[in-house]
């Protein structure tokens, strides 16, 4: 299976929660869609759309959350007939990433969320003060995903 | 406790060593009712355990030995026993102590519960 990643530091906590998790597929992302690690995925217009749809999902999930709780709500998981998905918010010291997986009945869902812990806490042990900081500018958005993409997909 | 397990989980939790006793989804994982001492990792237990009574339970049926009845796992400083029915397990978490013998008979009769 394919793993790349767009920063190195992002490498062994995504590397050792798909491992244990045994998730199919897996996708790191900056909330504003640029991607930073994916496991699982073969071309590169793939990862652009689950980021694109994964960063959709997670902003409207926090405001539906911040109507009915007053807070976002910060994950979402989808029973699908063979394959689960599993969306949520990793805290980091300088904000916050969003995390998508992806995985059948080789995992469950206890064992997403109880490896998924671990990989917030390796997370915020390896993020970078500015980790979080990035993007989001209009103007840069699509060259900076246009250049993750690249670094990971070997085109760089 | 107020869901339909409570009792069971009740009479379990009182025996001799067992630390913490859960039912739980078998899909999913997720605990449905539980009763732990502090201390105990009740969702992490319950996660990794009945992930392993799935695949027991699927190793049985691959072998051609039937329905799994009974799951114990025996390690160094203690066991987990686990029992399922209708999609849910029955899980305990027991320090050596434990009489595995009386347990295993009280979960057996549990399940009954869980139909």
């Amino acid at each position: 299976m394919k793993f790349s990643v767009a920063e190195n530091w992002v490498e062994a906590p995504l590397k050792q929660f798909v491992d244990e998790a045994r998730v199919q597929l897996a996708v790191l992302l900056h909330p504003s869609g640029q991607v930073l690690g994916q496991f699982g995925f073969a071309r590169s217009v793939d990862v652009m759309t689950a980021c694109a749809l994964s960063a959709a999902i997670h902003a409207s999930a926090g405001e539906l959350g911040r109507l009915v709780e007053g807070k976002p709500f910060t994950g979402l998981h989808y029973a699908g007939k063979a394959r689960q998905l599993f969306l949520a918010q990793v805290p980091i010291a300088a904000g916050s990433l969003v995390l998508l997986a992806v995985f059948d009945d080789e995992s469950s869902l206890g064992v997403v969320q109880l490896f998924f812990r671990e990989f917030c806490a390796a997370m915020r042990a390896a993020a970078p003060a500015s980790a979080a900081s990035p993007p989001a500018l209009a103007g840069d958005f699509e060259r900076e995903l246009n250049r993750n993409l690249a670094v990971m997909f070997g085109r760089a | 406790m107020t869901s339909a397990f409570g009792t069971v989980l009740t009479s379990l939790i009182r025996h001799r060593g067992v630390t913490g006793c859960m039912v739980v989804g078998e899909q999913d994982g997720i605990i449905v009712d539980s009763s732990l001492q502090i201390g105990v990792n009740g969702t992490a237990f319950a996660a990794l355990t009945a992930s392993l009574y799935r695949r027991a339970r699927r190793s049985a049926a691959a072998a051609g030995f039937g329905e799994t009845g009974f799951f114990e796992l025996d390690a160094e400083h203690g066991r987990v026993c686990a029992a399922g029915r209708n999609d849910l397990v029955l899980v305990v978490v027991a320090g050596e102590r434990v009489n595995v013998g009386l347990v295993r008979v009280e979960m057996l009769k549990a399940l009954e519960v869980l139909s």
